[in-house]
């Protein structure tokens, strides 16, 4: 049968193998540590939870427009791409495998962040995964987030991906530290209505992070879009020294003045100058760039 | 010699009550509660206006408030139970007596308090059911209603939602009762005249809109693979060789795959035009792009759908919209047409039985049945022939005289083997006998029975029960579809083979169809998104659906 569709194939509604499978040159990926290694967690089944053979996360080595790179796929349909044990073992272990290579990552997030049933070994894996990709961006590695997964880029997730030389975010995709759900349970459903998904989004959202500096490319819910994002990201500068992350603190401040008493992002919208802040999630996607390219805060190599 | 009179004389006497709180029609929201001590009376039958979509909401508020030592022992007869105060005034005493339709939200606090005796309950009813008592013997004495607008007069403009309200307001006004609406806003003139003044008594101005629940939204993001296979068989396998053109779509994410896949796996089989034309059917979104590619002619709403007012208004030759534009929908005539003028009803359901009941009452909830019981049955009064109604009685009596054979309606329950939370669809008993156990009901609360069921669906085929000829056959065809679950495995091997070999059962592959074909690509919308888009930004999604 052959298949009917005029859509694009969509970044967030593929698995991450579907992605990676499209996201590279056509048969350039290498996985390492496969499913067939079934390096399970040994954690879930204390919790009479089922286990995956790649413990939702896909490593390897590959192309992109020929040009080789390392690579990892978060699975957002395992336990939210949550990172435990054994999955954050094998992206620490890729980032030093970048390091003493020097070749750049591209890590395809699609998380809610730590795995809370593995809880002190995914936190520690989360500071392990930072201290190595800080160590291999200090030798020029760069780095390339890419969010537009359905389980977004939170907690420890947000963490690593602050830490990397450029990310490219769909309107789907999602990044913050606490997700919904936590800050409601926190601060009260006055404070935050997690089920109120558009605040959500003008909260957290691709096209939110994207007018104020939080990420680099927005792109089209497309896995070519994402594509031609990465390629354009491994592109953008590497450097990280103090010159940098200085000059990233001080837009930080001026961002946290200019913003700080916001209580809408469609009011942060406003004062970046756009017209019809509350227009702006219907806009497709290059109506959108079009209008935020002119007003949008952007980051340096740091964030 | 006998007062011919009494109830207009009793109405008067309310009438003259309420108007020492009212200015005119008009009442102050803040002397609403007093109001309503005016004009109620101790053991009076109240409809107080909600369903499953709209809720007559601040009227609902203010009657919670009343002192139950002078209103008490309020006998409800209402669609829905759905708004805490619905069953507040049970815990007060301020009601007593309980007649309704459907429950949803409020289900297990409902089972609850019907087990601790707090409420005396008359019976879960059917809409039409209840409806139809509202005229014979549960008239009510007040209604309690909800409009967008009124002017002076007390004309009302019901809008999109008109709903349950012309029924209400039919049986209560000319029943010798009091008509009360809550209403949004009072304005010079109305958009149009839904309610005429002289049917309603007292207006309140509740500056707000009543409220109105998104209940038949489904996300297309959350539609499963197993899901769009079950859409496909039930398109391959029976509305094509049936050629349903008027149905009714039950609320489930099997019924909304179905919709989004017209356009694309329909259109592939040729059945543009031959099939789904005329529904009777809330303005599901997930129709959006089955309506925009041209596959359908006319839908009548029970109700309205948050979001999809300007849509409908920019659709008049497909939706019943008023001279102003708007949509009118009105359940009872509705329930109606799903009942007499449909070929096809098709639901999912929790559990079904053996013999092909269903129900969707699991541990100790009293949901109620809403519509589906009149959508889900073969209307035994209907005359008019059309080819799929004509085709199933004759699949189901192959020998009767032509002339004098009954057709039949297609009613179907589409489901996975095992739904949420892993629970199997087929039981060996239904959880509502044991409700019905627990709290000494006559009637087990069964959503449609067993012979009114032609077709079960699942993810393992389809189960043509018109054409079993005895109770075995019927239990075997049903283990046969039933996959994994106990009741499956339960099954007779040989005969269900025997049946297969008959097309009582039919596989996926009997009917050409690969299960691996079953992709979320092939749906036309995967996002609400994808959904307002398709409407050219005509449908605006609720807050809480959108993820952008």
């Amino acid at each position: 049968m052959t298949s009917p569709t005029p859509l694009p194939r969509s970044w967030y509604e593929e698995s991450a193998r579907g992605r990676l499978a499209h996201l590279l040159d056509a048969g350039s990926f290498t996985e390492f540590l496969g499913p067939e290694r079934r390096e399970l967690s040994p954690h879930l089944a204390l919790f009479n939870l089922p286990r995956q053979f790649d413990d939702g996360i896909i490593v390897g080595a590959g192309a992109l427009a020929g040009k080789p790179v390392l690579v990892a796929a978060q699975e957002g349909r395992f336990m939210g791409g949550a990172i435990g044990e054994v999955h954050g073992a094998k992206l620490t272990g890729l980032l030093h495998a970048a390091r003493q290579l020097k070749r750049d990552v591209v890590i395809l997030f699609d998380t809610g962040g730590v795995r809370l049933q593995e809880a002190n070994a995914g936190e520690l894996a989360i500071s392990e995964i930072i201290r190595a990709t800080l160590d291999a961006r200090a030798e020029g590695v760069r780095m390339v987030g890419l969010l537009g997964g359905r389980a977004g880029c939170y907690g420890g997730g947000s963490l690593i991906a602050g830490c990397c030389s450029a990310l490219v975010i769909s309107e789907q995709g999602r990044l913050s530290v606490s997700g919904p759900e936590v800050i409601e349970t926190n601060k009260g459903v006055e404070e935050f209505d997690s089920r109120d998904r558009a605040l959500v989004w003008r909260t957290m959202g691709g096209k939110h992070r994207y007018l104020i500096g939080g990420v680099d490319l927005f792109v089209g819910d497309d896995v070519a879009a994402f594509r031609a994002g990465a390629v354009a990201a491994l592109e953008r500068p590497a450097l990280l020294d103090p010159a940098a992350l200085a000059s990233e603190q001080g837009r930080l401040e001026r961002r946290l003045a200019r913003f700080g008493d916001a209580t809408d992002g469609t009011e942060v919208w406003a004062r970046l100058g756009l017209p019809h802040p509350a227009a702006l999630p219907d806009l497709d996607t290059s109506a959108f760039l079009t209008l935020a390219n002119t007003q949008r805060e952007s980051a340096d190599a740091a964030r | 010699m006998r007062d011919w009179n009494m109830k207009g004389r009793d109405r008067q006497a309310r009438l003259e009550a309420g108007r020492r709180l009212a200015s005119g029609k008009v009442v102050a929201a803040q002397d609403l509660v007093a109001f309503l001590e005016a004009v109620l009376r101790p053991g009076d039958r109240v409809c107080l206006e909600g369903d499953n979509q709209k809720q007559a909401d601040v009227l609902a508020k203010a009657l919670a408030k009343v002192d139950p030592a002078k209103v008490h022992d309020l006998h409800m007869v209402q669609s829905g139970v759905v708004l805490p105060e619905h069953l507040d005034i049970f815990e007060t005493g301020i009601a007593r007596r309980l007649d309704f339709s459907y429950s949803g939200p409020q289900s297990a606090r409902i089972a609850r308090m019907m087990f601790g005796g707090r409420i005396e309950l008359g019976a879960v009813h059917t809409y039409l059911e209840l409806f139809a008592r509202y005229f014979i013997d549960l008239t009510p004495q007040v209604a309690l209603i909800a409009a967008v607008s009124a002017d002076r007069a007390g004309n009302l403009y019901t809008g999109p939602n008109t709903e349950d309200t012309p029924t209400v307001v039919e049986a209560t006004s000319f029943g010798k009762g009091l008509v009360i609406a809550q209403v949004g806003e009072i304005v010079d003139q109305v958009p149009r005249v839904d309610i005429p003044a002289d049917q309603v008594h007292f207006v309140v101005n509740a500056q707000r809109p009543f409220y109105v629940e998104p209940l038949f939204t489904r996300d297309p993001a959350a539609i499963t693979e197993t899901q769009i296979l079950t859409a496909m068989l039930a398109i391959k396998g029976l509305y094509a060789p049936y050629g349903v053109r008027r149905l009714n779509h039950g609320i489930g994410f099997n019924t909304a795959a179905i919709e989004l896949l017209l356009p694309t796996y329909g259109e592939r089989l040729g059945l543009k035009g031959k099939v789904c034309t005329h529904w009777a059917l809330n303005p599901h979104p997930t129709l959006i792009p089955a309506i925009e590619s041209g596959w359908v002619e006319q839908i009548h709403c029970f109700g309205s759908e948050v979001g999809m007012e300007d849509y409908m208004r920019a659709r008049p030759d497909i939706f019943f919209t008023g001279p102003d534009g708007s949509l009118r929908s009105n359940r009872a005539f509705c329930q109606t047409a799903g009942l007499y003028a449909c070929d096809m009803f098709i639901g999912s359901t929790l559990q079904i039985d053996l013999a092909g009941n269903s129900s969707t009452i699991t541990g100790s909830r009293v949901a109620g049945f809403g519509g589906a019981p009149n959508m889900g049955s073969d209307a035994r009064g209907r005359r008019h022939p059309s080819a799929p109604w004509l085709r199933a009685g004759q699949e189901a009596d192959p020998t009767g005289a032509p002339a004098l054979r009954r057709g039949r309606k297609l009613v179907i329950q589409i489901g996975e083997t095992f739904g949420d939370g892993n629970a199997p669809m087929f039981v060996e008993r239904l959880s509502a006998l044991d409700l019905a156990d627990k709290l000494d009901l006559d009637l087990a609360p069964v959503m449609v029975y067993g012979d009114d069921v032609t077709h079960i669906v699942t993810e393992e085929g389809v189960a043509n029960l018109l054409l079993c000829r005895d109770k075995d056959e019927r239990e075997q065809a049903i283990r046969g579809v039933a996959g994994y679950t106990e009741v499956g495995r339960a099954r007779d091997r040989k005969m269900v083979e025997r049946l297969r070999e008959r097309k009582v059962i039919q596989r996926p592959e009997d009917l050409g169809i690969d299960p691996l074909d079953a992709d979320r690509s092939l749906l036309v919308a995967r996002s609400i998104k994808d959904l307002m888009i398709a409407s050219g930004g005509l449908y605006r999604p609720p807050s809480r659906f959108r993820n952008w």
